[in-house]
């Protein structure tokens, strides 16, 4: 079975779309996954905007990751649950797209993404326009069926011991060279999401934390919220990503770090995630 | 909109914020974001850049900034095959461009000049002028632009 519009592809419904303007929808969590990562409730919110972008110019063109300035991670959500998608879009034209967007579930906000920019590249390049152009007519219409997605390959970070703990810390990501999401993301031009590359980024943030001094409430240190974050480049199947995160200020009860992503000597992406003190349970 | 002159006052007026809008997307510290600064060979701006800086002053100013109008307003009443030919800027074109970024020191117009490398030219200051033209443009109509 064709892995496109299953794999990596995370919007059922369009429930109503203002050209160029405001989009909204929903996205069923398979209740058959383990989780669902706030990376990826990110990437629905992203999809949907994607979906009125591409509209908008009548699908010569579709938005890739590009900037996000601020993504709050307010809740998690669990499998099952039913994501309500909205897009609010700033501009749009056949250079890029600029939107905010949010999520909920259950009537309560899990995600917020402001002041997000995706560089717009020629459709046809990654995906046949005349498949989407048929997929966008099957959301604003029944839907697609929900419960396609079957969960990520495991992504294993390799994490280097330090030499500043609780100051850096480095880890490794072999980007799989086949995996489900390379058929969907994108059909015509494999890459590695930028949603799985920030969840990553997340994780080694984590890692770097539980090497922090404890923060006062006695509890432990938290995502909260990514920011500044931006994509350079495109990652093919089958490359190495280093990554570093580094601690750039920390108090009592807030802790920010820094991640790069390098393939090479290149700078691939960038983002900077603010952690905050958990009461301790 | 043309080229009318901008002032060096004007500029100072809108720098410190604009500065700060590019070292933020740029993620260096403002001091190394100067005037005369080339985005690209003094600051390493990427395409990315560019956009996240376009977007910043956007939002900082509350001016819109119509993307890749630089190359067109340069132009100015020159046709496009006037302005350029397989992809190198002609000696008219040259002319107008350095009219246009008069911010840009003369001998950083390379010759031949290649229409892709237009973007080479660009400092801190040719994204102050634009800032100021989005506002000229803005009061001419007769208040904000909607961003």
């Amino acid at each position: 079975m064709s892995e496109h519009f299953r794999a990596f592809s995370f919007v059922d419904r369009i429930h109503s779309i203002q050209p160029g303007a405001r989009i909204r929808g929903s996205y069923t969590i398979p209740p058959s996954l383990p989780d669902f990562p706030p990376s990826l409730v990110a990437e629905a919110v992203g999809q949907l905007a994607a979906w009125a972008a591409m509209a908008a110019v009548d699908f010569q063109c579709r938005p890739v990751a590009g900037i996000a300035a601020e993504i709050h991670l307010l809740s998690p959500v669990r499998p099952g649950q039913l994501l309500e998608l909205a897009a609010d879009l700033e501009s749009v034209d056949n250079e890029a797209v600029s939107y905010d967007g949010t999520a909920h579930a259950d009537g309560v906000p899990v995600i917020r993404l402001q002041h997000c920019v995706g560089p717009m590249l020629p459709l046809e390049t990654f995906d046949d326009p005349q498949k989407l152009r048929d997929r966008f007519a099957l959301l604003q219409a029944a839907g697609a069926t929900p419960g396609a997605f079957g969960g990520l390959p495991p992504l294993p970070l390799l994490i280097h011991s330090s030499d500043a703990i609780g100051q850096t810390l480095r880890a490794t990501l072999h980007v799989p060279p086949s995996a489900p999401f390379f058929g969907d993301h994108f059909p015509r031009r494999p890459a590695f999401p930028g949603a799985l590359l920030m969840k990553s980024n997340l994780e080694l943030a984590a890692s770097l934390a539980e090497h922090l001094p404890q923060p006062a409430t006695g509890g432990k240190w938290v995502p909260q919220a990514a920011s500044d974050m931006k994509l350079r480049s495109f990652t093919l199947p089958g490359e190495t990503l280093e990554m570093k995160a580094s601690l750039s200020r920390i108090s009592s009860n807030e802790a920010i770090i820094n991640v790069e992503t390098r393939k090479g000597a290149q700078l691939a992406g960038s983002v900077r995630v603010l952690l905050s003190a958990e009461e301790k349970p | 909109m043309g080229n009318s002159i901008i002032t060096k006052e004007e500029i100072m007026t809108v720098y410190p914020k604009a500065a700060a809008a590019m070292a933020d997307a740029l993620g260096c510290d403002a001091e190394k974001v100067k005037l005369d600064s080339s985005l690209i060979d003094d600051l390493g701006a990427e395409s990315i850049d560019f956009l996240d800086i376009v977007f910043r002053l956007e939002r900082a100013f509350k001016v819109k900034i119509p993307r890749g109008r630089i190359v067109e307003e340069a132009r100015g009443d020159l046709s496009e095959a006037e302005f350029s030919k397989g992809g190198v800027v002609t000696d008219a074109g040259v002319e107008r461009l350095r009219a246009y970024l008069s911010e840009v020191p003369a001998e950083r117009f390379p010759a031949p000049l290649k229409v892709a490398d237009i973007p080479r030219l660009f400092t801190s200051e040719t994204f102050c002028k634009m800032v100021i033209r989005q506002q000229r443009a803005a009061a001419a109509a007769g208040g904000t632009q909607p961003v």
